[in-house]
C-alpha cells in the first residue's frame, strides 16, 4: 500500500495554494492588525466551490471527498490560520449537520445555499456554562405549537456575526440531561437574534467570533433539526467531523511556519554558514518535519475512514490531538530559530505562533479529545464507578426538580408593573378564570387555587397583602410551615405541605416562599405553580410555571389589582388542568435478543466488556461481535 | 395399568399427570397439577415425541410398551430437552437400543450435559426446515430458538396435519382423563392457567414467541392438531389460543381493568387499596382484581399483570425502601419483559414516605413502555377523610385512562 494522496488531490492543493498565496497572503497581516474578515476572498472562495468541498453536487456541493476539504483547511491555514477556521467551520460545523440531518426541504432551503458559498455557516452550542460539558445548556427553545420560542445566548461562535445560517442547540425538556436538548436552524435577522461584540482575540484575528444573543426568537416548527431531543447526538456526531477540519487547521498552521523556517535557516548566516548547518537547527527542523508528517497522515486518514463511512471519531480526536498539539510545538521552534525578528509583528512565524493556541482549546479541549479517545478503548466502565468526564452522557445532570416538568418562566421584561401584566396575561391564557372564586378557608385539600405565604412575608401586618390577593385572586389562603407553626399567621391546617396539606388544585401562588423540599412535595400536582421571591435563586424558581423576582411588598398589590375584578361568582366544581406526562426520549435505535439465551442488546448501553461504546447501532456492530453472554453470532439475534 | 389416548390416527397421548408436585420448576406453585405430554406414532416406523418428567417415567413406559404391542421403538424426537420432558430419555435408550434420536445440535449437547448417554445410539440432527419420513408421515421441523431454551423445535407432521408445539400453546393443569380442548371449558377453567403458565415460562421471549408464530401463521390452514407439552391437546377453536398468544407476546393487556396489588403491614394501606377499588366500582370500573402481595404468589400477580390493562401499586415504605415482596414483584414484571402498561401509585409512610418515589422511578427506568399517571395517593400511616378528595382524584384519573 503506498500511502499517497492522489493527483486529483494533488492538483486541487496546487489550485487552492496558488489562491491562498494571491488573494490572502497579501492582506492577512493587515486583516491580523485590524481584526478583519476576508469577505472578498470568501466569496471567490464560494464561487470556486470550495465552501462546499465534499457535498454532493445535487445540493450545490463540489462532490469531492472528506479528504479534499482537509486539504483545503490546510492550505488555507498554511498561509492565514484564520482563513482555515472559516472553512472548517462553515463546511463542518455549520451544514453538515443539516447535509447530514436536515430534511430534504431543509437541504433545499440551507444546505444548497451554503454549499454553494452564497452564505456562510455557523454553528451554535458553547455557553457559558456548557463548554466542554453539553448537558449544561441553558439556552431553552419552548414548544409554543406553531413555533419554538428560542431564548438564551451562545458564546465563542465562529463566523458570527458574518454568517447567515446557524445551527443553534437548545434545551427543549428540561432537567433529562442531554437527552432534552435539540438542534435547530436558525437564520440571521430574525426578530429577536442579536449579536454581541466580536471578540478581540490572540489569534486566528482574521476569523469571525462573536456572542450570540435570542430574545424570545420564533423559530418555525420546521426549522427543528433532526428529531426533538436528538440536539446532543447530533452536535457530537458534527464535532466528530469537525475535529478533522481542526486538524487540519493546525497542521496548516504548523506546515506554513515550518516552510517560513526552513527557508529563514538557509538564509540565515552565523558563524560564516547558514544557521541550518548548525546541528542544533537542523535537528529542530528534522524534529518539525517528523511531526508534521507524523500529524498529516493522521488529518487524512481520519478524513479517509470518514468518507468510507467507517467509524472515525477515535481517529479524528487523535488527529485533532497530535496536530494541534504539534502545531504548538512547531511554531515555537518556527520563532526559536527565527530568533528575535520572528518576535515582531507583521512576521509570519509570530501570527502562526499566536493561531496555533486556539487548535487546541476549541471543537472540543485536547483534554476533552483524550476523554473520548480513552472511552473507545476503554468503553464504558459500570455505572457508579466512573466519576467527572467517565459518567453517562445521558444520566440527568442534576435531580429532576420535586414538582415535575415546570415551564421556568420567569417574567424579565420591564418594570414590576409589566411583569405583574405579563403574569397576569399568562395565566388567563392557560385558563385560569379570575371572575370566579372559592371562599378563603376552603379546605386546602379541596382548593381550586391557593394563596401561600412563606416567611418572606415579613410582618404579621403584611398577611393583610395575602388576604387581599388571596381575594381579588378568588383563592383560598395556605402558607408555608413556619408562618402556621412558628409565626402563628394562620391555623395550623392551613399550612401546605408533605407533612400538613397537599394542593392539588389548579392554581398556587407562592408569595414570599423559598421552597423547601416539603413544601414543594405538597404541591407537586398543582396544576400551575406562581412563585413571588426577591430571591431568584430560591429554589421555588426552579420548581414554578411563572415567576417575578421581586419583593412580595411591591408585586402582591400590583398583581391583587390586576386581577381584581370585584365580587367573584362562585367557582363551579373543579375541573383539574392536566399536567404534562414528561416526554421520554425516544430510543436511538431497535434493541435485539439473542436466539441463543435471551439476552437483549440495548444500543443505548452497547456492550462494555466486548469494546462496543454506548449508542453503537446493532447494525453497526463489529462483524466478530458475538452475544457476551452465550457466544451466538449477531445472525442468532431477532428484533426486540 | 397403561393409559393412553388416541389424538388421530395411529397417534397416541402417551404422557402422564402429576398432581404430587407442590411447585413447577421448583418455584411455581401447581394446586391444579400438571401434565407431561408425550405422544407415539405408530407409522411403518415407529415414533415417540418427546418423553416425561422422571417421576411420571413408570406410566410412560407402561403406555409405550402397551401400544407397541411387541414391536420396537424406532426412532424418539426431541423436541425440548428441559428435564419434565427429557427427564426419561436414559430410560427409553437402555430399554430400546436400537432406538435413534432425532433433535437439534443443541439439544444433543444438552443431553450430554444432563447426562443422558446417546452415543451408542444414532444420532440425527435436524435443522430448520428439514424433514424425515417414517414411511407413512412425513414431518418438517421447525426451529423455536428461545422458546423458552434455545434448542427448542417444534415438529410439524404434513401428513395429518399435528404440531408438535414443544412448551408452547401448554398449560399448568393436570389432565383429568379429558384430553381435548373441546371436552373442557378452557375459557373458564383452563385460561388462567394457560396465562399464568405463559407469561412465568415464557413471558420474557415475546419477540420470539412472535417470530414463531410468524413462521405458524405459514401453514395455518394446515394444522388439524396442536399438541402442546403440557395440558389439552387443541383440535378446535385455534384462533382462540393464537390471539391469547399473540396478545401475550407483544405485550398487549387482554382486558382493559386494574389489577390492584396492594403491600400492607397492618392493613392501613390495604384499605386505601379497598377504597381506591371501591371508587372505581362505583364509577363504573367492574373489572377488577385486587391481591395481597404478601400472600399471592408472584406467579399469580404478573399472570394478572398481563391480562389487565392497568395496575395499581400500593406499598408502605420499609426500611426507607419498597416493600420487599412488592420490590420482587416489580423485579419479576423487569424479568419477564412486561410493557405497555398504566400504572398508578399508592404510597404509605409514618415518617419518610419513599415508596412511590422509588416505585416510580423503577417503572421509568426499569421497565419499557410504562405509563404512570400523575396523580399518587400519599398516605401518612394511614387513609383520612381529608384525603378523600386526592383519592377521587386518583380513582377519575384511573378512569379517563381506562376509557382513552
Amino acid at each position: 500500500m503506498l500511502f499517497q494522496t492522489t493527483p486529483e488531490h494533488e492538483a486541487l492543493r496546487a489550485q487552492i495554494r496558488a489562491f491562498a498565496e494571491e488573494e490572502i497572503k497579501p492582506i492577512a497581516f493587515m486583516l491580523d492588525q485590524q481584526n478583519g474578515f476576508p469577505d472578498e476572498a470568501v466569496r471567490k472562495m464560494g464561487e470556486k466551490g470550495w465552501m462546499g468541498l465534499p457535498y454532493p453536487r445535487e445540493y450545490g456541493g463540489a462532490g469531492l471527498d472528506i479528504l479534499s476539504y482537509a486539504i483545503g483547511v490546510e492550505e488555507l491555514a498554511r498561509v492565514d490560520g484564520g482563513a482555515g477556521v472559516i472553512l472548517s467551520a462553515h463546511v463542518s460545523l455549520g451544514s453538515w449537520p443539516i447535509f447530514a440531518f436536515g430534511t430534504e426541504e431543509q437541504k433545499q432551503k440551507y444546505l444548497v445555499p451554503l454549499a454553494r458559498g452564497e452564505k456562510i455557516a455557523a454553528f451554535g452550542l458553547t455557553e457559558p456554562n456548557a463548554g466542554s460539558d453539553a448537558g449544561g445548556t441553558e439556552t431553552t427553545a419552548v414548544d409554543k405549537g406553531d413555533h419554538w420560542l428560542l431564548n438564551g445566548g451562545k458564546i465563542f461562535i465562529t463566523n458570527a456575526p458574518k454568517a447567515d445560517t446557524y445551527v443553534v442547540f437548545a434545551v427543549t425538556t428540561p432537567d433529562i440531561g442531554t437527552k432534552g436538548i435539540s438542534a435547530f436552524i436558525v437564520e440571521k435577522g430574525w426578530p429577536g437574534f442579536d449579536f454581541g461584540d466580536h471578540y478581540d482575540k490572540m489569534g486566528i484575528r482574521s476569523s469571525s467570533t462573536a456572542e450570540l444573543i435570542f430574545n424570545d426568537v420564533k423559530v418555525p416548527k420546521e426549522n427543528l433539526l433532526g428529531k426533538e431531543g436528538e440536539g446532543f447526538k447530533i452536535a457530537m456526531a458534527t464535532l466528530d467531523g469537525g475535529r478533522i477540519g481542526i486538524a487540519a487547521q493546525a497542521l496548516g498552521i504548523a506546515q506554513g511556519a515550518y516552510e517560513h523556517a526552513l527557508a529563514y535557516s538557509r538564509e540565515r548566516i552565523q558563524f560564516g554558514k547558514p544557521i541550518a548547518a548548525q546541528q542544533g537547527v537542523s535537528f529542530k527542523l528534522a524534529d518539525m518535519a517528523t511531526k508534521l508528517r507524523c500529524a498529516r497522515f493522521l488529518v487524512y486518514s481520519a478524513a479517509e475512514l470518514k468518507e468510507h463511512h467507517e467509524r472515525y471519531g477515535m481517529e479524528a480526536a487523535m488527529a485533532k490531538l497530535y496536530a494541534s498539539d504539534i502545531a504548538l510545538e512547531v511554531t515555537n521552534d518556527a520563532m526559536q530559530i527565527f530568533g528575535g525578528s520572528g518576535f515582531l509583528k507583521g512576521m509570519e512565524v509570530e501570527r502562526a505562533y499566536r493561531d496555533a493556541k486556539i487548535t487546541t482549546i476549541y471543537e472540543g479541549t485536547n483534554e476533552i479529545q483524550r476523554v473520548v479517545i480513552a472511552s473507545q478503548l476503554i468503553g464504558r466502565l459500570s455505572r457508579g464507578s466512573g466519576g467527572g468526564g467517565g459518567g453517562s452522557r445521558s444520566a440527568p445532570k442534576k435531580p429532576a426538580p420535586i414538582t415535575g416538568v415546570r415551564k421556568h418562566h420567569i417574567f424579565k421584561e420591564g418594570d414590576a408593573q409589566a411583569k405583574v401584566d405579563a403574569l397576569v396575561a399568562a395565566l388567563k391564557k392557560d385558563g385560569h378564570d379570575f371572575t370566579v372564586g372559592i371562599p378563603a378557608d376552603t379546605p386546602i385539600s379541596q382548593a381550586e387555587r391557593v394563596v401561600s405565604a412563606g416567611k418572606g412575608i415579613g410582618a404579621k401586618e403584611n398577611m393583610a397583602l395575602i388576604e387581599a390577593l388571596a381575594k381579588a385572586a378568588g383563592a383560598a389562603i395556605g402558607s408555608s410551615r413556619p408562618v402556621a407553626e412558628t409565626l402563628k399567621y394562620v391555623p395550623l391546617n392551613r399550612y401546605v405541605g408533605m407533612s400538613g396539606q397537599k394542593f392539588t388544585g389548579n392554581l398556587y401562588i407562592a408569595c414570599g416562599i423559598s421552597g423547601a423540599n416539603q413544601h414543594l412535595k405538597g404541591i407537586k400536582d398543582a396544576s400551575t405553580i406562581v412563585a413571588i421571591n426577591k430571591n431568584g435563586n430560591a429554589p421555588i424558581f426552579k420548581n414554578c410555571d411563572y415567576g417575578i423576582v421581586g419583593d412580595v411588598m411591591e408585586i402582591l398589590p400590583l398583581l391583587t389589582a390586576a386581577l381584581d375584578t370585584g365580587e367573584k361568582q362562585p367557582a363551579p366544581p373543579m375541573v383539574k388542568m392536566k399536567r404534562p406526562q414528561p416526554p421520554k426520549p425516544a430510543p436511538i435505535g431497535k434493541s435485539y435478543v439473542c436466539g441463543g439465551c435471551g439476552y437483549e442488546y440495548n444500543p443505548e448501553l452497547g456492550d462494555p466488556e466486548s469494546e462496543v461504546a454506548p449508542g453503537t447501532l446493532f447494525d453497526k456492530l463489529p462483524e466478530e461481535w458475538v452475544c457476551p453472554e452465550c457466544g451466538e453470532g449477531r445472525d442468532q439475534f431477532i428484533e426486540a | 395399568m397403561y393409559c393412553v389416548r388416541k389424538v388421530t390416527e395411529e397417534l397416541y397421548w402417551v404422557g402422564a399427570n402429576d398432581r404430587r408436585l407442590a411447585l413447577f420448576e421448583n418455584i411455581h406453585p401447581i394446586p391444579r397439577g400438571v401434565s407431561y405430554n408425550a405422544y407415539l406414532l405408530r407409522d411403518e416406523k415407529t415414533v415417540l415425541f418427546d418423553t416425561v418428567d422422571w417421576s411420571a417415567c413408570r406410566q410412560l413406559i407402561e403406555n409405550v410398551e402397551h401400544l407397541l404391542e411387541g414391536r420396537p421403538l424406532d426412532y424418539l424426537v426431541i423436541n425440548h430437552m428441559e428435564p419434565d420432558h427429557g427427564a426419561s430419555i436414559e430410560e427409553i435408550l437402555l430399554r430400546w437400543p436400537d432406538v435413534k434420536i432425532i433433535s437439534t445440535e443443541k439439544a444433543f449437547l444438552f443431553m450430554h450435559q444432563f447426562g443422558f448417554h446417546t452415543d451408542s445410539h444414532e444420532c440425527i440432527t435436524v435443522k430448520e426446515g428439514d424433514t424425515f419420513s417414517f414411511g407413512g408421515h412425513t414431518v418438517t421441523f421447525i426451529a423455536a430458538p428461545m422458546v423458552h431454551w434455545p434448542e427448542a423445535m417444534v415438529t410439524f407432521d404434513t401428513t395429518n396435519g399435528v404440531l408438535f408445539a414443544a412448551d408452547a400453546f401448554g398449560s399448568f393443569g393436570a389432565l383429568d382423563g379429558r384430553l381435548f380442548n373441546d371436552e373442557v371449558n378452557f375459557d373458564r377453567d383452563w385460561i388462567d392457567d394457560a396465562r399464568r403458565y405463559y407469561t412465568n415460562i415464557v413471558g420474557k421471549y415475546g419477540p420470539h414467541v412472535q417470530k414463531l408464530l410468524g413462521k405458524a401463521a405459514g401453514i395455518l390452514d394446515q394444522i388439524r392438531f396442536i399438541c402442546p407439552l403440557h395440558g389439552p391437546v387443541w383440535r378446535s377453536d385455534m384462533g382462540y389460543l393464537i390471539d391469547k398468544y399473540d396478545h401475550w407476546s407483544r405485550y398487549e393487556p387482554e382486558e382493559k381493568g386494574v389489577l390492584i396489588a396492594y403491600a400492607s403491614m397492618y392493613g392501613n394501606t390495604e384499605a386505601a387499596a379497598g377504597a381506591l377499588a371501591a371508587r372505581l366500582a362505583e364509577k363504573g370500573v367492574t373489572n377488577i382484581a385486587m391481591y395481597d402481595v404478601s400472600n399471592t404468589h408472584v406467579s399469580y400477580l404478573i399472570s394478572e399483570s398481563f391480562r389487565l390493562s392497568h395496575i395499581v401499586l400500593a406499598s408502605v415504605t420499609y426500611n426507607l425502601g419498597i416493600y420487599p415482596v412488592m420490590h420482587n414483584f416489580l423485579m419479576d414484571m423487569k424479568a419477564l419483559n412486561l410493557q405497555n402498561r398504566t400504572f398508578a401509585i399508592i404510597e404509605n409512610g409514618s415518617w419518610a414516605c419513599k415508596s412511590g418515589d422509588l416505585m416510580q422511578k423503577f417503572i421509568d427506568e426499569q421497565l419499557k413502555n410504562m405509563t404512570v399517571l400523575n396523580e399518587r395517593l400519599s398516605l401518612a400511616s394511614s387513609l383520612k377523610a381529608d384525603k378523600a378528595a386526592e383519592l377521587d382524584a386518583l380513582a377519575d384519573a384511573i378512569v379517563e385512562s381506562l376509557n382513552k
